[in-house]
């Protein structure tokens, strides 16, 4: 998918991290257009699906804008545990979703 | 200049996200809703939907016959009748003969002349409350008892849940102020991230990264982050 290897996971990260917190795509859409996102609803569905690709960029601003939704569910505001996040460009790991990643670790060396 | 409506764009976006359908398909739902009803009531001479506002006004409605039609204008150009009662009460009406009913005289003499003898009529409620009523008109005194009340309440109920979500007339004031917020955000991490270009010498696509990472090490949101930078006084002017 893409130019970027990263791309598959950071994508099918974000979509675990939306299904646990039960986050729709136009909830998010929503989310990331008021965080200046420029891919319309339908680009971040077929980003979501895996056909289409976005910039480094934009897909940073996706997981932030579900980091946002996902720290203001009842669940993530009342759990003790940390919430399953979205990871950023400098997080991944070669991981496939399959990881608990718990935002802000370091990017890697 | 040009200024976007914020009207406009609340239709745009709730039309984006599938919240309204358009008034035809508000129309042929109800047409078929009536036609429904009419064909599995033994005895109808004609079924009618109305969608009242919360003033009582008829903004959407469909008939089977235009004897409904008659007899239903003439209900909301007197203000009365049965399904203006089974609206306002959120009850079922029954009306055994009109002729001899008392309750609604200016209607009852306004539809003399035509071939109505009893009625029943449901609200259709949403949720608590009434968007419109249900009718069912004929021409023979009798027709119907509690039992029809009670089916043409089943379809009442479930009619009412899906017009309720076609009728969006008040959903784009619903979501305005979520639309506000949305542009409000969107038009502030804009104006930041110009801000940052600006003032740091970088493409916007550095600057939206930059200040992604400083909410990420803050713990911040990005729209406050960009609050910050907007307040901040620039070097320059210190």
């Amino acid at each position: 998918m893409g130019f970027d290897p990263h791309e598959p996971e950071q994508r099918s990260r974000l979509v675990k991290a939306l299904a646990v917190a039960d986050i729709t795509a136009g909830e998010l859409w929503l989310r990331y257009f008021s965080l200046s996102g420029c891919a319309g609803e339908y680009e971040v569905q077929a980003y979501l699906e895996g056909l289409l690709s976005l910039p480094a960029g934009q897909r940073d601003l996706l997981a932030m804008a579900a980091n946002e939704l996902i720290e203001e569910t009842p669940e993530a505001l009342l759990d003790d545990k940390p919430p399953l996040l979205a990871p950023y460009g400098d997080q991944l790991n070669g991981a496939t979703g399959d990881s608990w990643e718990q935002g802000n670790s370091s990017p890697p060396a | 200049m040009n200024y976007l409506s914020l009207d406009d764009l609340t239709a745009a976006v709730a039309r984006i996200r599938g919240l309204l359908l358009t008034q035809e398909k508000v129309d042929n739902a109800v047409a078929l809703l009536a036609q429904a009803i009419k064909e599995s009531t033994p005895g109808a001479a004609g079924t009618g939907v109305s969608l009242l506002d919360w003033a009582g006004r008829q903004t959407s409605s469909s008939f089977t016959d235009v004897l409904v039609k008659q007899a239903d204008t003439a209900q909301y150009e007197l203000g009365e009748g049965p399904c203006l009662t089974a609206w306002a009460a959120e009850d079922v009406v029954l009306v055994d003969d009109v002729q001899a009913d008392g309750r609604w005289p200016a209607w009852t003499s306004a539809v003399a002349a035509l071939p109505i003898r009893s009625v029943v009529s449901a609200p259709l409620l949403a949720g608590k409350e009434a968007i419109g009523a249900l009718k069912i008109y004929s021409a023979l005194p009798g027709q119907f008892d509690a039992n029809s009340g009670r089916v043409l309440s089943l379809f009442a109920g479930t009619a009412a849940t899906l017009l309720a979500h076609i009728q969006g007339k008040e959903t784009p004031q619903r979501m305005t102020e979520e639309l506000k917020a949305t542009l409000a955000s969107r038009d502030t991490i804009n104006r930041a991230c110009g801000i940052s270009m600006e003032r740091h010498g970088m493409s916007q696509d550095q600057a939206l990264q930059r200040m992604i990472r400083d909410a990420r090490d803050a713990g911040a949101s990005l729209g406050r982050i960009s609050e910050k930078l907007i307040t901040k006084v620039p070097p320059a002017e210190r």
